[in-house]
């Protein structure tokens, strides 16, 4: 009597990437798709406390900023690249995970009003790169979260796949947030 | 404990994803076409000045999306109306908060993109 393994057949390390790398493409592609193709309502959804809808969402933007910088600092502490603290405590990866979620859990409202209200334009060198970088973040978001549950990646992905979703924020809040507090043609007031 | 608290707040996350994206196919605005109050309180109130399609005329073109340019966020034209400004009068003591609304509403999609 024999014995009868059924292994799983083992999926290569660059085949898992490039399904990554599809996946991410496809929610770019797909949030692009529907910014083009639905037709803009330009109607502020909601403002809470601020004066206005665009208020919310530059200053939404602003704290996602700072929570994915928060973030920055926790993964460099991760991979040992800053020594402070000295002694790593225990909860420091899901803090980094917590924060992380945060900062995406506030780009929603954001996404959802620059989407719903504007969709994807091309008015101005500022607008389409806003819309550009705005359709990567969340495609580099997806490739990120694929990159922390699929096990036998090179340890290079994540760092990667972090560094470009915190680039496209950075670069979502230069040509947003940025315009806002600098720019004498935005909406005032500041909040 | 921690670690459940970042789960929960994980799955609260995609949750609202899911929330969002079904927000973004099922809420459309409701029709603002030729024949609904907007387009009348037009007619009877911008036409003359805007053009009877939003063309232009004394008063600067509306339709094709000019509006909207000049106009990013609904609430601030409605303040527009509503105050008025140099050579457009003000409309906020004729027309009621809803019928701004309408109206406001009509030329931003009523009147053609």
């Amino acid at each position: 009597m024999t014995a009868t393994a059924t292994a799983r057949p083992r999926v290569s390390t660059t085949t898992k990437l490039l399904l990554m790398l599809v996946a991410g493409a496809a929610v770019a592609v797909a949030v692009g798709v529907y910014g083009n193709e639905h037709t803009p309502t330009a109607q502020g959804p909601y403002r809470l406390f601020f004066s206005g809808t665009i208020q919310l969402k530059v200053w939404f933007a602003t704290t996602a900023l700072v929570l994915a910088g928060v973030q920055l600092l926790l993964a460099a502490r991760l991979y040992d690249r800053i020594k402070i603290p000295r002694q790593a405590p225990a909860w420091l990866g899901d803090a980094h995970r917590l924060v992380g979620t945060a900062a995406f859990a506030i780009t929603l409202p954001v996404a959802y009003s620059c989407l719903w209200a504007l969709g994807f334009q091309s008015t101005s060198t500022r607008v389409l790169l806003h819309g550009i970088f705005g359709c990567v973040f969340y495609g580099a978001f997806v490739v990120k979260v694929l990159g922390v549950r699929v096990r036998g990646l090179p340890g290079w992905v994540l760092p990667i796949a972090g560094g470009l979703v915190f680039a496209m924020l950075v670069g979502l809040f230069v040509t947003s947030s940025v315009w806002f507090f600098t720019s004498s043609s935005a909406p005032r007031p500041l909040f | 404990m921690f670690a459940k608290i970042v789960n929960a707040v994980e799955l609260l996350t995609a949750v609202g994803v899911v929330v969002v994206i079904v927000f973004l196919f099922a809420n459309e605005p409701g029709s603002a076409g030729a024949g609904g109050p907007g387009a009348q309180i037009f007619q009877a109130n911008c036409a003359s000045c805007h053009g009877a399609n939003g063309e232009g005329g004394i008063g600067p073109k509306l339709a094709g999306g000019a509006v909207v340019s000049d106009f990013p966020y609904e609430q601030n034209q409605i303040a527009f109306v509503a105050k008025g400004r140099g050579s457009m009068p003000a409309f906020g003591g004729s027309l009621s908060a809803t019928q701004l609304r309408q109206v406001v509403e009509y030329t931003r999609t009523g009147l053609g993109r």
